[in-house]
């Protein structure tokens, strides 16, 4: 196992996307997170307070961009590293190596987890860096959230990001491809999640419904480490005003996600001809 | 059934598409262990999607396989087997080495066994490019050495001289009949009579998903028969008819087809001479591999 999980990884590794979408979105972190408020901050026209920007607000200013940003980043990777294979033809070649359907798909899951570490780790690091100079440009005082708060803030992320990837990875197993995943993948999270989300604050019926919403447990994890709900309200295309649950319930049901989404996938993997 | 003479065993096996769609129907193959067996068919025959039975690609919708003895798709009988299906798909935008040592990886075989395959195809002075600038006899090269890393018992090749040219073919042949000596199988997959032909020891043909005819490419092609144009034809079958050993002749376009080999040839022409009748031209006969395969195909259909 450990060596057909080192040869997925030398697959991701080379892979010109995966490097590509890692920059993209850090880049767009760093852009939204820090750039464009402390931009506003200088101008005045900032809703954001200083506060933020600084180095003890780091996790829940970081946080907000996961569920959503990050989260069409990681679907774009999980369709990539499944659904190519069936583009490429390249799914028939490594099913007739020695190991077993499921084998070569838990390799591949198992690759694609630690892949998504860089994609936390690395908007992290640029969160330090970006908050310790604005700290130092504006002579405020160098304070750190507890280890605590960023190890929590890490998990949390990369749990958002892992669940993405694998709703990506079963629209990729069903469509056996990568367009049309990829196209299912953001209709859903722009239009169906994104109107619903907004519908839910005029339409009562619709709060319990959005509550088991990705989005909605997104955000209510990362609110329940500091990002306040004013600031992803207003976050464009990725807004969510509410409902709100509570932080474990949300862990608890993106965990459920990522189960359910990663056993339904190797089960039709597993079934389904490969042609 | 048993494993040990077989190194491919299929009963009744099936794939049923839809009550209209038949890709593959109650097909009985058996190929010996140690032979290069050629699998002749017609485009859409049910060559491939029986290849792709064979090596778990495809659930088959009724019957049974063996290969080396373990069902289809287990990991016991893949880690014996090499396969090229089709083209050769592989990563464009790995190396062809690094391809190979994602697949030798997945395949739990050492990497040391990536440079002689590659040699053996004589791809090691490309193995560092990548795939996507490989030329099509290149890639099919480096199908083969993927199919060869694992040193496998078996070699499933569906089709691997497709696309290449008349030189790329000729080298690709004598490649695979060198594989094929010794104790490894080779199933060749092809609709080319002379690529079956001069590799194969056996050959299965398939049309329609059934087999419709197997044996060595003598057994397919028949007797030897002989051929005599003569005039008058009527003496000369009488003539014909008359010798000892001749017990077949037929009256075929404009001349006599004589169930003999050419051993008998001279008798015939003598007895014929002798009886005053003019021997236009006398020569073996037999059918080609090409017109057996016809034959057998359109009967089929």
């Amino acid at each position: 196992m450990t060596r057909s999980v080192a040869a997925e990884l030398l697959v991701i590794r080379k892979r010109a996307s995966t490097w590509i979408l890692l920059i993209i979105w850090t880049l767009l972190a760093l852009l939204f997170s820090y750039i464009v408020p402390y931009i506003q901050y200088l101008n005045g026209s900032s809703r954001t307070p200083l506060t933020d920007l600084l180095p003890q607000h780091l996790v829940g200013t970081l946080m907000g961009g996961f569920p959503f940003f990050g989260g069409v980043f990681a679907l774009q990777l999980g369709v990539l590293t499944v659904g190519s294979e069936y583009g490429w033809g390249t799914l028939k070649t490594l099913l007739t190596q020695r190991p077993g359907r499921l084998r070569v798909f838990a390799a591949k899951l198992l690759a694609l987890a630690a892949a998504l570490v860089p994609f936390v780790l690395v908007v992290y690091g640029v969160g330090v860096l970006s908050s310790y100079a604005i700290a130092m440009r504006e002579g405020a005082d160098v304070v750190w959230p507890s280890a605590w708060l960023v190890l929590r803030g890490l998990g949390a992320g990369w749990l958002i990001l892992a669940v993405w990837a694998a709703f990506g990875i079963l629209l990729a197993v069903l469509s056996r491809g990568t367009s049309l995943a990829v196209g299912i993948g953001i209709l859903y999270s722009l239009v169906i999640e994104g109107l619903l989300s907004a519908l839910a604050s005029e339409v009562s019926l619709l709060d319990r419904f959005v509550e088991f919403f990705l989005r909605a447990n997104g955000y209510s994890l990362v609110a329940a480490l500091g990002v306040s709900a004013e600031d992803v309200s207003d976050r464009g295309p990725g807004s969510f005003s509410g409902p709100f649950v509570g932080g474990t319930q949300a862990m608890l049901v993106l965990a459920s996600y990522l189960t359910v989404l990663l056993v339904a996938s190797g089960w039709l993997l597993r079934r389904r001809d490969v042609v | 059934m048993s494993s040990d003479e077989f190194a491919i065993e299929t009963r009744d096996l099936g794939k049923r598409y839809s009550d209209r769609i038949v890709a593959v129907d109650q097909l009985v193959m058996r190929v010996r262990r140690g032979e290069v067996y050629g699998f002749l068919g017609p485009n859409g025959a049910g060559k491939t999607t029986t290849l792709r039975m064979l090596l778990g690609l495809v659930r088959p919708t009724s019957g049974t396989a063996l290969v080396l003895g373990a069902a289809p798709g287990s990991p016991q009988g893949l880690a014996r087997i090499g396969a090229l299906i089709e083209t050769p798909t592989f990563y464009p935008f790995l190396s062809g080495l690094d391809n190979l040592r994602v697949l030798a990886r997945h395949a739990g075989v050492p990497e040391t066994r990536i440079g002689p395959a590659l040699a053996e195809v004589e791809l090691a002075a490309r193995a560092g490019d990548r795939f996507q600038t490989y030329s099509l006899g290149m890639k099919q090269r480096l199908g083969i050495a993927a199919a060869l890393i694992k040193d496998p018992e078996l070699l499933i090749l569906d089709e691997p001289t497709n696309g290449m040219d008349p030189a790329g073919m000729a080298e690709m042949r004598a490649f695979i009949r060198n594989l094929g000596h010794g104790t490894r199988t080779v199933l060749l997959s092809s609709h080319l009579m002379t690529e079956v032909e001069q590799i194969c020891d056996r050959v299965g043909v398939i049309s329609r998903g059934s087999l419709v005819g197997e044996g060595t490419v003598d057994e397919l092609r028949g007797q030897e028969s002989l051929w005599v144009r003569a005039e008058p034809l009527e003496e000369a079958e009488q003539v014909v008819r008359g010798l000892r050993g001749i017990e077949q002749v037929a009256r075929i376009d404009g001349g006599l087809r004589i169930a003999a080999d050419s051993s008998a040839a001279a008798a015939i022409n003598r007895a014929l001479v002798e009886a005053g009748i003019a021997v236009a031209e006398l020569r073996p006969e037999r059918a080609s591999l090409e017109k057996v395969f016809l034959e057998l195909t359109e009967e089929a259909a």
